[in-house]
């Protein structure tokens, strides 16, 4: 048996067992967010193709995915997604500037020994894919923290019929901020995890602290940790202006 | 006034590396050159074994060296470039790079200040929007970078098999230290602590049966081809460190909801109170999986180009580069809805501890 198959299947009774029937509607949309990656990537070979507009339409998908399907569709879920898209728009020109700058496109010297039977003449704008790239590793925990800020505040609004507008975004801001140290570390985490292969043979060729801070797969990983992380922290002041704006809308 | 002065403190160092980073050329022994002038020329069409349109254009280039003996002085060289760029550079007025061994090629770009301002970047949008938060969440972040480095530094010089202990102990340090630091030393600390560490070891047996059980049938481990170690180990201990985060960050959130609902109301029934941490359950599970999800899989996204426009087929491509990136996020998950129980229930005896003294 397939080793992958059985994990999806143990997450599968799990996420059944533990979450009942919106559990299974979170596994389905994992399947579906997949699908969604998968299908970007394919859009992605035709060189005619803009992979940032591909992406940007992607993650409008994959957000509607984890938040309308799993969550229904309501005030909060909508806040939300603006939220998502809002932050995803205003990462991607700061994200291609940089990797413009610092060109930590395509692949980098270490990774290409293994890629000497393909060709690399691709016509595909590698600028533009290192940009959906970092955005799409952002793009769950974005989601994720919009989310989290939205959802307290409907609730803290309900609760408060006469907050007025400014409470309510600092109300918004504090539970983002305790969300943000947590989020931050859960991507730093998967990041460490994916990359620890990558650290222990630069460690093991006894790379000098210039050669790795400068190499491209290394300042490349860390541009995206660091700009994903940023995502996460640019989310809370959107979502909580967003939902405050409009919760608290004719009333004042 | 100390509010001022921690702000000036901030401003200062920030320019100063910047100003340090943008002039650190004689610190390394390779020559770095800064581009003046690029004239390019010879724009040719390539056409490749699979029909992929690019162009390839060679520059001229009039570059000035920035450190050694030679310092000052200018130098021509040739750089070509494909339109994809996905290997080549396109080079322009002020990049600077390091010139390869043999002194006429380019070698790599100078990243350091671009990798320095981002990291100032993270760090003043985490001061700015999380205060004193923001400020123990960079904190936290970078003792944890140096526990991993320390901790991968005593593997290198160990065996091979010493790889899981040395995670093993560095997963206790890292939850230990980074739940103190988000939310102070109290019971609900200790509660996502146990429930954190029961979890991640729990989902790590799931993930090692599972694995062999099935003979690690579909996983290929050839993309970690360039290590000289034993990649099974690597991808086990990648596993367990890459879990962990999302480990936490769901023990955290249900501990302190199930603590704030105690304290709301000191008398809550216990089946009200399991009730309701599993709402919250139920509710971060999708969202947490898929932050996992898109942080392994959106990587090879590059790689599955690559593969696709060189007429890989579609499965090949897949498994050659998903595969163990999926089982990370799968057994991630796995990780992520067990941990839910498990703090609910570990909350639940201390809250039930805490009625009891009263």
């Amino acid at each position: 048996m397939n080793a992958l198959v059985l994990l999806a299947a143990i997450l599968f009774i799990l996420m059944a067992v533990v979450g009942g029937k919106k559990g299974i509607k979170s596994f389905i949309a994992i399947l579906i967010n997949f699908v969604v990656v998968i299908g970007t990537v394919l859009m992605m070979n035709d060189p005619n193709a803009n992979p940032i507009v591909l992406t940007l339409v992607a993650c409008g998908i994959i957000s509607a995915v984890s938040l309308f399907y799993i969550n229904e569709i309501n005030s909060k879920t909508k806040m939300a997604f603006l939220a998502t898209i809002l932050t995803t728009l205003a990462l991607l020109f700061f994200i291609f500037i940089i990797t413009e700058k610092s060109m930590i496109q395509g692949f980098s010297e270490e990774e290409s020994d293994s890629l000497v039977t393909f060709s690399v003449y691709i016509g595909i704008d590698f600028i533009k894919v290192a940009t959906s790239v970092i955005i799409m590793s952002t793009i769950g925990a974005i989601v994720d923290a919009a989310i989290s800020i939205t959802s307290p505040m409907q609730e803290i609004r309900e609760q408060n019929p006469d907050i007025s507008r400014k409470d309510l975004f600092m109300s918004g801001m504090r539970i983002g901020r305790d969300i943000l140290g947590t989020s931050s570390n859960t991507l730093f985490f998967a990041f460490f995890g994916g990359y620890m292969g990558l650290i222990i043979w630069f460690k093991d060729l006894s790379y000098s602290m210039g050669e790795i801070v400068n190499s491209k797969v290394f300042s490349g990983e860390m541009i995206t940790i660091l700009t994903a992380g940023m995502g996460v922290a640019l989310v809370i002041p959107i979502a909580a202006s967003v939902t405050a704006y409009y919760l608290v809308r004719g009333t004042e | 006034m100390k509010k001022y002065l921690i702000y000036l403190l901030v401003l200062v160092s920030f320019v100063a590396s910047i100003i340090f980073v943008n002039n650190n050329h004689e610190l390394y022994d390779r020559t770095i050159v800064q581009v003046t002038d690029v004239t390019e020329s010879d724009k040719s069409e390539v056409k490749d074994q699979n029909d992929n349109e690019d162009y390839m254009v060679t520059q001229q280039i009039t570059a000035r060296i920035l450190n050694g003996a030679d310092k000052g002085e200018t130098m021509e060289i040739e750089n070509q470039y494909s339109g994809s760029q996905s290997i080549h550079f396109r080079l322009k007025e002020g990049t600077e790079f390091f010139l390869a061994n043999d002194g006429e090629s380019v070698g790599t770009i100078k990243r350091d200040k671009y990798l320095l301002f981002v990291a100032w970047l993270f760090v003043l949008v985490l001061l700015w929007v999380g205060r004193k938060q923001g400020a123990w969440s960079v904190v936290s972040l970078a003792v944890n970078a140096v526990i991993l480095s320390v901790a991968l530094d005593i593997y290198i010089r160990n065996s091979d098999n010493s790889l899981l202990i040395i995670c093993g102990i560095s997963i206790i340090l890292f939850t230990i230290l980074s739940l103190i630091m988000a939310s102070g030393w109290n019971e609900k600390t200790l509660t996502a602590i146990i429930a954190t560490l029961i979890a991640t070891f729990a989902s790590l047996l799931i993930a090692y049966l599972a694995l062999l059980v099935t003979d690690e049938q579909g996983l290929r481990y050839e993309e970690m081809s360039f290590l000289t170690r034993n990649p099974h180990l690597i991808f086990m201990g990648g596993l367990l460190i890459g879990s962990l985060g999302a480990v936490m960050d769901v023990a955290i959130t249900m501990a302190s909801s199930m603590f704030e609902l105690f304290d709301k109301n000191n008398k809550i029934k216990i089946s009200t109170l399991r009730q309701s941490g599993l709402e919250i359950g139920k509710d971060i599970m999708g969202t947490m999986t898929n932050i996992l999800f898109f942080a392994y899989v959106s990587g090879t996204i590059p790689a599955l180009l690559l593969y696709f426009m060189n007429a890989m087929p579609l499965g090949f491509t897949l498994s050659m580069n998903l595969s163990l990136e999926l089982a990370r996020a799968l057994a991630g998950g796995i990780g992520i809805v067990i941990t839910i129980p498990i703090t609910l229930y570990i909350s639940i005896f201390f809250i039930k501890r805490k009625q009891a003294r009263q």
